[in-house]
C-alpha cells in the first residue's frame, strides 16, 4: 500500500442545490488510485470536473460525498507539508520579486528562515531562473513565470505537485520546451504529479496514465497506460507509439467534447433568457 | 451504501434558524434594511437614554414633529426657494456646461488652450470665495445659484469633453469612408457617443449643484435655510433641526436619484 | 512643413493662448481697479493684494490660523483612515457582507455630508470638534469604499494559492491581501484627505472662531477686501501644496 500515493474513493461533487439556478453536478463517484512517483493526467472536455477534482485532492474544496487519502491522512483542507500547486498564470504575486515569491511560500509553509534562500536558489536553478531571481514577475515573459511557479512548488519539497493547466496560457513552443524539462525534472525528483490539460499532445508526451474524463457530470471513462521512461526526449513525439496513444486519446474524448459543447450552448441560452426577462444587475 | 447511478445525496432537514438564516443569505437587499432599522433603533435608544436632549433627539420625536418645521413661520418659503435655487442653477450648469464642453472638445486647438485652466479651475477650493460671492450677488438668491452654477459646471465641462474625445477614430474613419459631411459626422457620430457622458456629466453636476447651493445657503445665516439652521442650533432645538435636516436630506437624495436613473436608462448601449 | 514643426507650432500657438487669456485677465484687473473707479471694497486693486499677502507672510500672521486647519485636517484624516481601514478589512471579510454593507456606504454618497454641519455645530458647539467631526464624516467613504473594494476584490488566486501553501490567516493578510490591495486603498486615502481638507475649509467658512476659512469671512465682513484676497490666494496655495505631496506620495508608495 506505500506505493499508492494518493487515494480518491467515490468522489462526488455538486456546486449549489438542486432546483437552484446555480445548480452544476461536477463530479460523479470517481474513485482513483495514483502510485507514487508517476506523472497522472487528467484530460476531458470543458466542464468536465477535472479541475474540480484536482481542487479535492489538494483540499482546496470539500467533496459533496466521497473520500481522499493522501499517504494515511484524509484530506480535509490544505495540506502544505505534502501538496503543492501550480496553477494556471497569474498566482505569482506581481508586487514581489520572484526569489521573493519563493520564499514567500517556504515562510506559509513554515520552513526556518535560514533555509528559505539556499532552497529559493537551488529550486530556480533547477527551473533555469537563476538569473531573474530579483525580476518581478511583470518583467518575465508567459514561460517563465510558469518556471517560477513551478520553482515556488519545488521549494516546498512536497511529495506530490498538483498542476491545473499549468501551460494553458502559453504558445505551443514554449510549452513543448517546458513539458521536456518537466519530464526530465520528474525523472530527477521521483514526486507524484498529478497535472490537469486539455491538450490530447501533451497529456500522452508527459504522463504515465492519461484518465480520460466524460462530459459533465464527470466521471473517468478510461484510463490509459504510456509505457515509456523518463525524461521524455522529443523523439518520442514523432514516434508511432505516441501517435497511436493520441489517437486512441482523441476517439475516446470526441464524443465527450461533442457533448460538453451542446451542454454550454444550452447553458448560454438559458442565461441569455433570464438576463432578458430584467433579473441581475445590481444597482 | 448504494446509491441511484446519476445522484448526489440530499442533505439532511434544517432547523428553523437555518432556514432564517439561509432565507438572509440570499437577499443581501433585506439583510441591508435590517441593518439601517438597527442604526435607527440604536439612535432612538441613545437618544431617549443616554444623551442630553438638548444635543440630540430620538427619531421617532423627530418624525412625528415634522409639521412643526413646516408650521415655523418662513421654513416651507425658504425650502421653496432653496429648491428652486437648485433647480436653476442646475439647468445654468448643464446649458453652460454644454456649450463650453462641446466647443473645447471638439476643437483641438481650444481643447489644447483651455483645457489646462479649466482643470486648474475645477481643482481650485472654491469655498474660499464663497464669501466673495454673497459681497457681489448678496444674500439672495442670486449669490446661492452663481455658487451652485460655479461647482455644477465643471463636471459637466470635463465629462462632455472626454466623451467626445474619446470615440475611437475608427468609428470616425468609417463614416468618413460612406461620404458623410461634418454636420453627419456630429450628429450621428459624435453626438450619440457623447450622450452617456453627458448624463454622467449632469448627474456628477447635481452633486457640484448641490453642494455649491447647500453651502451658499448654510453660510448665509440671515436669511433662507442657513437662517432657520442657524435659528434651531442657537435655541438647542435638536428635534426642528433634525427634521429640517431631513427633509433637505431627502430632496438631495431625490434629486440625485432622478439624475442617476436618467444616466442609466440612457447609457444602455455601453457594454460595461 | 515636418510634422513635428508642425505639432511644435500648435502647442506653442495653444500657450500663447493661455498666456494671453491670464495676461488679459490680470490686465482687466488691473486697470478697471486702478483707473475704472471700481470701488476697492467690491473688487481690490492687483497691487494692494499682493502688498498685503507679503505683510501677511512676512509678519506670520497666518501661522495660528493654518495651524488650527491643519490640525484639523490630520486629526479629521487620522480618525477616518484607522477607522475605515479597520472596518473595510473587517467588512470585506466574506462576500455577503460586502453586498450587505457596500452599497450602504455607496448610498450616503448622494447626501451631501455638509448638511451635518449644522448638527455637529449644536453637539460640539463653534470650536474644531465640529470641524473635525465633519472632516471624518467627509473621508470616512471614500476610504471605506476603497478599502472594501481592495480587499474585497484580490484575485482569488493569489488567496486560493497561499492557501494551498499553508498561510495563516495573518500571513494571508500581511503578505497577500495588503500588498495586493494597498494601490486601491492608497487613492481612497488621497481622495478623503482631498475632501476632509475641503470640508474643513467650508465649516470653518460657515461657522468658526479660527481657522484659514474663518479668518477669510472676518476679513470679509470687515470689509478688508484686498488683505481677504490675499488671504484666499494664500489658501488655494496651501491647498494645492497639500494635494500635490498627497498625490506624490501615493505614486510614490504604489512603485513596487
Amino acid at each position: 500500500m506505500n506505493d499508492i500515493a494518493v487515494k480518491v474513493r467515490n468522489v462526488s461533487h455538486q456546486f449549489g442545490e438542486q432546483g437552484e439556478s446555480l445548480h452544476v453536478r461536477a463530479l460523479l463517484d470517481t474513485s482513483l488510485d495514483i502510485a507514487r512517483g508517476e506523472l497522472l493526467c487528467l484530460i476531458g472536455p470543458s466542464g468536465c470536473g477535472k479541475s474540480t477534482l484536482l481542487n479535492v485532492i489538494g483540499g482546496l474544496l470539500e467533496p459533496t460525498t466521497g473520500t481522499v487519502h493522501v499517504g494515511n491522512t484524509q484530506v480535509k483542507g490544505p495540506l502544505p507539508q505534502q501538496v503543492a500547486y501550480v496553477f494556471q498564470e497569474n498566482a505569482l504575486f506581481p508586487w514581489s520579486t520572484v526569489i521573493q515569491n519563493v520564499k514567500l511560500g517556504m515562510m506559509f509553509q513554515g520552513v526556518a528562515r535560514t533555509e528559505r534562500e539556499p532552497r529559493a536558489r537551488k529550486s530556480l536553478a533547477a527551473v533555469g531562473l537563476a538569473d531573474f531571481a530579483d525580476h518581478y514577475p511583470g518583467q518575465l515573459s508567459g514561460g517563465m513565470r510558469q518556471r517560477a511557479a513551478l520553482a515556488r512548488a519545488l521549494s516546498l519539497e512536497t511529495e506530490i505537485i498538483l498542476m491545473d493547466e499549468p501551460f494553458g496560457a502559453l504558445d505551443e513552443q514554449t510549452r513543448m520546451v517546458l513539458g521536456e524539462d518537466l519530464s526530465a525534472l520528474l525523472s530527477q525528483t521521483g514526486k507524484t504529479i498529478i497535472f490537469v490539460t486539455h491538450s490530447l499532445g501533451e497529456a500522452v508526451f508527459l504522463a504515465d496514465r492519461v484518465a480520460v474524463f466524460s462530459a459533465r457530470p464527470g466521471t473517468i471513462k478510461e484510463i490509459i497506460a504510456v509505457e515509456e521512461p523518463h525524461p521524455r526526449k522529443p523523439a518520442f513525439m514523432t514516434s508511432e507509439k505516441f501517435t497511436l496513444l493520441r489517437n486512441q486519446l482523441y476517439s475516446l474524448l470526441h464524443d465527450e467534447i461533442r457533448k460538453a459543447v451542446m451542454q454550454s450552448t444550452a447553458s448560454e441560452r438559458a442565461a441569455a433568457s433570464g438576463r432578458g426577462t430584467g433579473k441581475g444587475a445590481p444597482s | 451504501m448504494t446509491m441511484e447511478p446519476g445522484t448526489v445525496p440530499a442533505r439532511p432537514n434544517r432547523t428553523a434558524w437555518q432556514r432564517i438564516k439561509k432565507w438572509f443569505l440570499a437577499r443581501p437587499g433585506a439583510a441591508r434594511l435590517v441593518v439601517i432599522l438597527l442604526l435607527f433603533i440604536a439612535w432612538e435608544i441613545a437618544a431617549r437614554f443616554f444623551v442630553d436632549k438638548i444635543f440630540l433627539s430620538p427619531p421617532s420625536v423627530v418624525f412625528t414633529s415634522l409639521d412643526t418645521v413646516f408650521e415655523t413661520n418662513g421654513v416651507p418659503r425658504a425650502l421653496e426657494i432653496s429648491a428652486s435655487e437648485i433647480l436653476v442653477a442646475f439647468l445654468m450648469s448643464v446649458a453652460i456646461g454644454l456649450i463650453v464642453g462641446l466647443s473645447v472638445g471638439l476643437n483641438r486647438f481650444s481643447h489644447r488652450s483651455f483645457m489646462p485652466i479649466i482643470l486648474l479651475l475645477y481643482g481650485t477650493p472654491q469655498i474660499t470665495i464663497l464669501p466673495l460671492f454673497i459681497l457681489y450677488f448678496g444674500i439672495g438668491p442670486a449669490s446661492k445659484i452663481a455658487f451652485g452654477v460655479s461647482h455644477g459646471i465643471f463636471p459637466i465641462i470635463v465629462t462632455i469633453v472626454a466623451g467626445v474625445q474619446n470615440i475611437k477614430p475608427i468609428l470616425i474613419t468609417s463614416a468618413k469612408s460612406m461620404g458623410a459631411s461634418r454636420w453627419h459626422i456630429f450628429r450621428w457620430v459624435i453626438f450619440p457617443h457623447m450622450i452617456p457622458s453627458f448624463f454622467a456629466g449632469m448627474r456628477l453636476g447635481m452633486t457640484g449643484v448641490l453642494l455649491g447651493v447647500l453651502l451658499a445657503e448654510l453660510y448665509v445665516s440671515t436669511a433662507g435655510i442657513g437662517y432657520f439652521t442657524s435659528l434651531f442650533t442657537q435655541s438647542f432645538n435638536p428635534t426642528k433641526l433634525l427634521g429640517l435636516i431631513s427633509v433637505l436630506a431627502a430632496m438631495a437624495i431625490g434629486l440625485n436619484e432622478i439624475v442617476r436613473r436618467a444616466e442609466l436608462h440612457y447609457s444602455r448601449w455601453r457594454m460595461n | 512643413m515636418s510634422a513635428s514643426g508642425d505639432r511644435r507650432r500648435a502647442s506653442l500657438a495653444s500657450r500663447g493662448m493661455q498666456f494671453a487669456f491670464v495676461v488679459i485677465l490680470v490686465g482687466v484687473w488691473y486697470l478697471g481697479t486702478t483707473y475704472g473707479g471700481i470701488s476697492p471694497i467690491l473688487l481690490p486693486n492687483p497691487v494692494a493684494v499682493y502688498h498685503e499677502l507679503m505683510d501677511v507672510l512676512a509678519t506670520g500672521e497666518f501661522v495660528g490660523d493654518l495651524r488650527v486647519t491643519l490640525m484639523e485636517l490630520v486629526t479629521a484624516f487620522s480618525i477616518s483612515s484607522t477607522v475605515g481601514v479597520t472596518l473595510g478589512y473587517l467588512i470585506s471579510r466574506s462576500q455577503y457582507s460586502i453586498r450587505v454593507f457596500e452599497p450602504l456606504f455607496a448610498g450616503m454618497y448622494s447626501v451631501p455630508v455638509i448638511l451635518f454641519l449644522p448638527l455637529y455645530i449644536l453637539f460640539f458647539g463653534l470650536g474644531p470638534a465640529s470641524k473635525i467631526a465633519l472632516g471624518v464624516t467627509t473621508s470616512f467613504f471614500p476610504i471605506i469604499l476603497n478599502t472594501i473594494a481592495g480587499f474585497g476584490y484580490v484575485d482569488r488566486i493569489f488567496v486560493l494559492s497561499a492557501r494551498s501553501m499553508g498561510a495563516s490567516k495573518f500571513q494571508l493578510l500581511r503578505w497577500v491581501l495588503l500588498p495586493a490591495a494597498l494601490p486601491i486603498i492608497l487613492t481612497g486615502f488621497r481622495i478623503g484627505f482631498t475632501v476632509a481638507l475641503l470640508s474643513i475649509l467650508g465649516s470653518e467658512t460657515i461657522a468658526s472662531l479660527a481657522g484659514l476659512g474663518h479668518r477669510i469671512v472676518q476679513l470679509g465682513e470687515g470689509m478688508d477686501t484686498a488683505r481677504m484676497f490675499a488671504y484666499i490666494a494664500f489658501v488655494v496655495v496651501i491647498a494645492l501644496i497639500l494635494n500635490m505631496a498627497v498625490s506624490t506620495l501615493e505614486a510614490r508608495a504604489k512603485r513596487p
